[in-house]
C-alpha cells in the first residue's frame, strides 16, 4: 500500500519567479518507513455558526496522522476557522486557531492526534467542508 | 500577481484507488478575490535545538486577514522530526520529506508558528526545514 501527497506552489509576488514542488511524497507512520494504512474520508455539512468536533482523537488509533481538509463553498467571503483544542459544547476557549479557511481553500499538515481538530462556520447558511485523515 | 497552491493525494490504502487534485488554488485576500500580494519568500534553517524558535512571529493586526504558511523538512532520515506549534499548541510531527500547507490566523502576537528539532541530539546532523509565508499584512515586518 503507498499513499503520497504532492504541493506545488507557484507565485509571481516577486520580480523572480517562484516555483516550488515537493515531488510525491510518500506518508508514513511515525518515524518509520511504513506506509500508512488506514483512510477516512468525509464531507459534511454544517448549518450553524457554532464550533463543533471535526476530527476526534478519538477517531484515529495513531499518535500520527495526516488531515486534508477543504472549504467547499464558492462564495470568498465565506470561511471556516480551523482550530486544535477541544471544543467543549460550542465554547473556543479551550481551542488554538490554525486559520481561516477561506471559499475555496485547503488545508494539509501532520497532525498529533493529542486534541481534536474543530471548525467552526462562518455563516450559518449550509457550509460544505470536505476532510480526509491518513494515519 | 498570482500565487497558486495545488495538491495532489494519490493512495490504494482503500480497495478503490484515491486521487485527489485540487487544481491550481488561487490564493486570495480575506473574504475577497484579490490576490495575496507579499511574501517572506522560501527561506531555510537548518535546526539544530530541541527547544522551540520561532518560525513566524504573529502580528495581531494579521488577525482578520489571510496568510498562508508552507513548511517542510528537507532531511532525508524519516525518524526525523520538526515539532509545530502555535501559541504552544502543537499541530503536528513533520518527519523527513513531510511537508504542511496552512492558513495562519495571527490570533494574537502568542500565535507564532514556532519550530523545535525535538529529537536532534548532537550525532544525529542538523534537520533542514524550508519554510515560505504568503500574505497581505502590509504592517507584518514590523513585528518581526
Amino acid at each position: 500500500m503507498a499513499t503520497t501527497a504532492q504541493l506545488n506552489l507557484t507565485s509571481d509576488i516577486t520580480d523572480d519567479s517562484l516555483n516550488v514542488t515537493t515531488g510525491a511524497k510518500p506518508l508514513y507512520l511515525a518515524g518509520g518507513t511504513t506506509d500508512v494504512n488506514t483512510l477516512t474520508s468525509v464531507t459534511k455539512t454544517l448549518e450553524s455558526t457554532n464550533q463543533v468536533d471535526l476530527i476526534t482523537t478519538g477517531s484515529v488509533s495513531t499518535t500520527h496522522a495526516y488531515v486534508y481538509i477543504k472549504n467547499k463553498s464558492e462564495d470568498a467571503s465565506e470561511f471556516f476557522h480551523i482550530t486544535i483544542g477541544s471544543a467543549g459544547a460550542g465554547s473556543p476557549t479551550d481551542t488554538e486557531e490554525i486559520g481561516r479557511l477561506y471559499a475555496g481553500d485547503f488545508m494539509w499538515f501532520p497532525w498529533d492526534v493529542n486534541d481534536d481538530v474543530c471548525i467552526t462556520p462562518s455563516v450559518a447558511t449550509k457550509m460544505t467542508v470536505e476532510y480526509m485523515v491518513f494515519s | 500577481m498570482a500565487t497558486e497552491a495545488q495538491l495532489i493525494l494519490t493512495s490504494d490504502v482503500s480497495g478503490d484507488p484515491t486521487n485527489v487534485d485540487t487544481g491550481l488554488i488561487p490564493l486570495y485576500k480575506a473574504g475577497n478575490e484579490n490576490e495575496l500580494d507579499q511574501t517572506t519568500g522560501l527561506g531555510r534553517v537548518h535546526l539544530r535545538s530541541t527547544t522551540n524558535k520561532v518560525l513566524f512571529a504573529a502580528n495581531a493586526e494579521g488577525n482578520d486577514l489571510a496568510a498562508k504558511v508552507y513548511i517542510i523538512n528537507k532531511s532525508d532520515d524519516a525518524s526525523l522530526y520538526v515539532t509545530v506549534t502555535i501559541n504552544a499548541q502543537t499541530i503536528g510531527k513533520l518527519y523527513g520529506g513531510d511537508f504542511m500547507f496552512i492558513p495562519w490566523s495571527q490570533t494574537d502576537t502568542s500565535a507564532n508558528i514556532e519550530v523545535a528539532a525535538t529529537n536532534w541530539t548532537s550525532s544525529t546532523g542538523d534537520i533542514p526545514v524550508e519554510y515560505a509565508l504568503f500574505h497581505e499584512d502590509t504592517d507584518y515586518l514590523t513585528n518581526a
